[in-house]
């Protein structure tokens, strides 16, 4: 029997109970599949019986697409994407159509999502032709999840109609703030009322909304985050992403960085924003659901959520990473440089990311940790094959005295304050 | 037939350090036809890989050549000598085997520190000097001005100079002739009892010790038995020969010959520069007065940064030695760094070299702890210590004396920078003892100066402060006392032995501020506060802070992120491993540097 992973979405699964239920049962799923036939002693520290394909086995039910297209290239990103390139939209489709011939028996998807870039950008001509060239071989269960990235300038009607129609089901809205002065320092091309015409529009044809926030931009002070968070909280959205501004190499932000043009904001303050958007969101009544996710109950993106669980994924376009349970496979970043070889017939992988059984269960350790709902001891030594505390047993005691993470023997959590400093933890988790 | 003495000649060309010695050696390796100009190679005798990648020479080197004069073919043995402080015993053991130096000085550069040291140390040998102005081809070449220093400091007559580029390969005809008719030739009887001295040896993974030595008396003959006086042990002469410049063999050497002796001798321990080479027996020549042993004016403990790899540093270090004497070591230990070697060095560029020499050739990552010189104290119970290690320095309480070296330095200088040179001295404690003028417009400044100021930073402050016109040169005096104390250093309460200092208690607060400055900006913020203090005893003198981390987390790991991010965190993680933790702080290696930061604010 197949375990349907798609039962662990929907209302049920978002709850606490919920997912304590849902952790049991995929434990359970493995001690029947694994341990009840021959339970050999030791078979834990043995990990080439439990490569985690196995454990999650057959075809990926999750699928990304790289659309790498944007109006104009924000100061401070640093993604896979060419602005004012709209003239290689023909053949940048033209190469998803060849890299969608990887796939030789039609996938069954329970998330689907468009990420960018600006997917959105395409228009919704663009957005219809995209979903008819993926629907060859993505297919979807029947409650699965669509999600589309967008621009709150291209939120038209047309776009929302043609969303709608092609079955997308949830769009995650660039937004980054509700204050014009913050927009502006973010090198933003719309302004709040944008955002607000476009959450409406969205909301009011049934479809769930992320809005992604942005704080520590520059001179952005503590209270206009508070503001921030307040207008999302009231606009109704299911779903907020909070997201730090980082200073990535080679753009224009870090650029102005060195020449002492911009100023980052002082890290007690990055801290105590991070903090107070936990805080309010969950006052408001949004889960704390990894580092940067909130959402209502029953309204987390489930597609992230397969990545943290080190699930299976499929992914397309130039820069998207593709993941078996092993190895991650990222394809060549350069859009201009992917399409070329996409059509010319060449490799444009980028990077290989194989690991052993111990670096694929060490990197859950990281994702998982990443959660709120932490990591479960059981489910764990189910999904990787590993003992947690027998990999990093140690450590996380070194943090729990610390006040970093808590453990009550079963789950192990970061605590508020571990989160804040999580990146200086992983060094002691990953192995090289 | 063997040579005749009357036809050799012995030289060292010596000079302040870039004056073009090795250059100079160049042209005449060419123009005795000894290389062909084909296989010539800039600076040809700088054949260790870091002597050309520094562009100096290191080690002195000899080469045998031969040169036809008014009809008489001569042996000519030239030795390229090193022109900087750190090797001046490598010049004193070269000119021990000459009858004659080269002295070049640079027609722009002029009179410089290791000029008049060089030369004096030839004058002292008794050695017929053949002075050159070299680089007279440069545009702003000063010949007349560098004639009158020359004389000034050296009582050379103006008329007795060569003038010469050995760029251009001008003069150089010139030079082979004075060396021929001014060089008195080596005096010695070939029928003699053998008595050579042994001025340098290497080590060679074929041949074992290759010795070179200066023939004083006799001769010694390729398969004849010869022995060491020191060691006493006797050995059969395998091969012998001459460079040219690389080993070629001959039957025999005689008296007044330079070159080199293979006896199958494994273990280079059992050559020691400047014993006396002669015959077996009770019949053997008399030992020769030989050299005094170069003395290591710093010290710094040096630690694998992987504690398991002691073993691999101690063989290394063992590997360097044998080509290396003049470099010593000892076992040590340290709380904070575990278990390392303290290493003796000429200088701080002998000891950069060897640090080099030793993370290249042995694929090893070190930590090295601030250099310091050694010090003497006299104990109240009336034992001298030798302290080589700040750790080692007793409770005060039993601390009768403690004596720092003294080094006698000269500073040649530009007269308009006669003035910040007396306040860069003044300020480091100097005793003034004299200014005398080389010309109008050059200066010797003589001071008595702690050695450990002079060593740390006072060549690169002579250099700014006389926009690179100012050199220096100094020699022990001996040990004087001094109010010195120990400044230690205390990372997150915890004392951190290998960062402790010994510094003038004057100087203590100034020197505690800037170390634990320094430490604030090389140790990174960890998740709890760290706090810095510099101490004498259980005085606190000076405090820093590292405030906690307070954000430290990724914002996007989605499925793309997530290789990228685990590279970054690897890093991270790399970086870890090469620090040392002390308590739960991660100290980066070259924290441990941080202390030599004597602070700019030095009043
Ligand atoms: N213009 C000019 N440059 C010269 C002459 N002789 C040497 N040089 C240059 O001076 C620099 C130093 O030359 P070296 O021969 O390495 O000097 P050195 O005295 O052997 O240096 P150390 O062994 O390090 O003390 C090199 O860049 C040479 O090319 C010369 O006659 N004229
Ligand atoms: S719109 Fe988004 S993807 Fe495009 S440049 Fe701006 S931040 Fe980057
Ligand atoms: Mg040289």
């Amino acid at each position: 029997m197949e375990p349907a992973l798609a039962a662990s979405g929907g209302m049920d699964a978002e709850s606490e109970a919920g997912i304590e239920r849902t952790q049991a049962w995929r434990a359970e799923v493995s001690v029947r599949r694994y341990g009840t036939g021959n339970p050999e002693p030791g078979w834990a520290s043995r990990p080439e019986l439990l490569a985690y394909s196995d454990f999650m086995p057959g075809s990926p039910r999750h699928a990304y697409v790289h659309v790498p297209f944007c109006r104009h290239r924000c100061g401070y990103c640093d993604f896979t994407l060419v602005a004012g390139r709209d003239d290689l939209i023909d053949r940048y489709f033209e190469a998803v159509a060849r890299e969608l011939e990887r796939v030789r028996q039609p996938l069954e998807t329970d998330t689907l999502y468009l990420g960018g870039g600006t997917p959105s950008h395409l228009g919704p001509d663009g957005l219809r032709r995209l979903f008819g060239l993926l629907s060859t071989k993505l297919g979807r269960a029947a409650d699965a999840e669509v999600t589309v990235e967008a621009n709150p300038l291209d939120v038209t009607a047309e776009f929302v109609a043609a969303a709608t129609e092609c079955g997308v089901t949830r769009v995650s809205l660039g937004g980054q703030s509700l204050d014009a002065a913050t927009l502006r320092a973010l090198d933003r091309d719309h302004v709040p009322a944008h955002v607000r015409a476009a959450v409406a529009r969205l909301l009011d044809a049934g479809l769930v909304v992320n809005l992604d926030l942005m704080t520590a931009a520059p001179g952005q002070a503590l209270a206009a985050v508070e503001a921030d968070l307040a207008a999302a909280v009231a606009l109704g959205v299911q779903h907020v992403s909070v997201y730090c501004l980082t200073w990535e190499q080679g753009t224009a932000f870090e650029t102005a960085r060195r020449r002492g043009d911009l100023r980052p904001v002082d890290e007690t303050l990055e801290g105590a924003m991070f903090e107070l958007a936990i805080d309010r969101l969950e006052a408001a009544g949004y889960e704390h659901y990894e580092v940067s996710n909130f959402g209502r109950p029953g309204y987390r993106c489930r597609h992230n959520e397969a990545y943290w669980d080190c699930r299976p994924w499929e992914a397309f376009g130039p820069g998207a990473a593709r993941f078996d349970g092993r190895t991650r496979i990222t394809n060549h970043r350069s859009a201009t440089t992917w399409i070329t070889k996409m059509l010319a017939g060449e490799d444009a992988t980028g990077d290989i990311d194989e690991m052993t059984a111990e670096q694929a269960a060490r990197e859950r350790l990281v994702v998982g940790l990443r959660r709120r709902a932490g990591i479960d001891r059981a489910v764990f030594l189910a999904a990787s094959g590993y003992e947690f505390n027998q990999l990093v047993g140690s450590t996380v005691a070194g943090w729990a005295a610390a006040g970093l993470a808590t453990d009550d023997g079963v789950t192990v959590r970061l605590t508020r304050a571990g989160l804040l400093v999580s990146d200086s933890l992983w060094a002691d988790v990953l192995t090289t | 037939m063997p040579i005749d003495c009357r036809h050799i000649r012995n030289f060292s060309i010596i000079a302040h350090i870039d004056h073009g010695k090795s250059t100079l050696a160049d042209r005449l390796l060419e123009h005795t036809g000894t290389v062909e100009k084909r296989q010539l190679k800039e600076q040809m005798l700088d054949d260790m890989e870091l002597e050309r990648q520094r562009g100096i020479t290191i080690k002195a080197r000899a080469v045998r050549m031969e040169y036809r004069h008014e009809g008489e073919l001569y042996e000519l043995n030239l030795i390229d000598t090193p022109g900087h402080v750190d090797f001046h015993y490598e010049v004193s053991r070269s000119l021990a085997c000459c009858e004659g130096a080269v002295l070049l000085v640079d027609a722009f550069q002029g009179v410089e520190a290791q000029t008049m040291a060089n030369a004096y140390a030839a004058i002292n040998t008794d050695l017929t000097i053949v002075p050159v102005i070299n680089k007279i081809d440069l545009t702003y070449a000063r010949v007349d001005e560098v004639l009158v220093e020359m004389e000034q400091s050296l009582g050379i007559e103006p008329d007795d100079v060569i003038k010469a580029s050995a760029k251009a390969g001008i003069g150089i005809d010139t030079l082979l002739a004075a060396i021929v008719e001014r060089i008195p030739p080596p005096q010695g009887d070939p029928n003699a009892t053998l008595r050579a001295m042994v001025f340098d040896s290497h080590y060679d993974s074929y041949r074992g010790a290759i010795t070179y030595i200066r023939i004083l008396d006799g001769t010694v003959r390729k398969g004849q038995k010869i022995r060491f006086l020191r060691t006493g042990v006797s050995h059969e002469v395998i091969e012998l020969g001459q460079f040219v410049p690389q080993r070629r063999g001959c039957e025999e050497l005689v008296a007044g010959q330079v070159g080199y002796l293979v006896c199958n001798i494994k273990d280079v321990k059992q050559v020691h520069i400047g014993d006396t080479v002669t015959i077996p027996g009770d019949q053997g020549a008399a030992a020769l007065p030989g050299y005094k042993p170069p003395q290591r004016m710093v010290y710094c403990g040096l630690y694998p940064s992987e504690g398991e790899n002691f073993e691999e540093l101690r063989d290394a270090l063992e590997k360097l030695a044998i080509n290396d004497p003049s470099f010593e070591y000892a076992p040590e230990s340290s709380e904070a760094l575990g278990f390392g070697f303290r290493c003796g060095f000429l200088g701080l560029l002998h000891m950069e070299i060897i640090q080099q020499r030793l993370e290249k050739e042995s694929d090893l990552d070190l930590v090295q702890t601030a250099p310091n010189v050694t010090y003497q104290i006299l104990t109240t119970a009336g034992e001298t210590l030798e302290i080589t290690n700040p750790q080692d320095v007793p409770e005060s309480g039993e601390i009768e004396e403690f004596r720092q070296p003294i080094v006698r330095t000269n500073f040649i200088v530009p007269a308009e920078y006669i003035g910040p040179v007396m306040q860069l001295c003044t300020d480091r404690r100097a005793t003034y003892l004299k200014t005398e003028y080389l010309s109008p417009t050059r200066a010797v400044l003589s001071f008595d100066l702690p050695l450990a100021e002079v060593i740390y930073d006072l060549h690169d402050k002579l250099k700014s402060v006389t926009k690179g016109y100012g050199t220096m040169d100094y020699e022990m005096l001996g040990y004087f006392p001094a109010d010195l104390v120990r400044l230690d250093i205390l990372v997150g309460g915890k004392k951190v032995d290998a960062l402790s200092i010994i510094c003038d208690r004057r100087d203590a607060d100034r020197r505690g501020r800037a170390i634990v400055k320094k430490l604030r900006g090389e140790i990174d913020r960890h998740m709890f506060e760290v706090a810095l203090q510099a101490a004498i005893g259980t005085r606190i003198i000076a405090r820093e802070t590292i405030s906690a981390l307070r954000k430290n987390v990724t914002a996007k790991c989605y499925g793309g992120d997530i290789s990228r991010k685990k590279k970054l965190w690897a890093k991270q993680k790399e970086g870890k491993k090469r620090m040392k933790s002390i308590g739960s702080v991660d100290i980066p290696q070259k924290a441990f540097m941080a202390v030599l930061d004597t602070g700019t604010d030095r009043q």
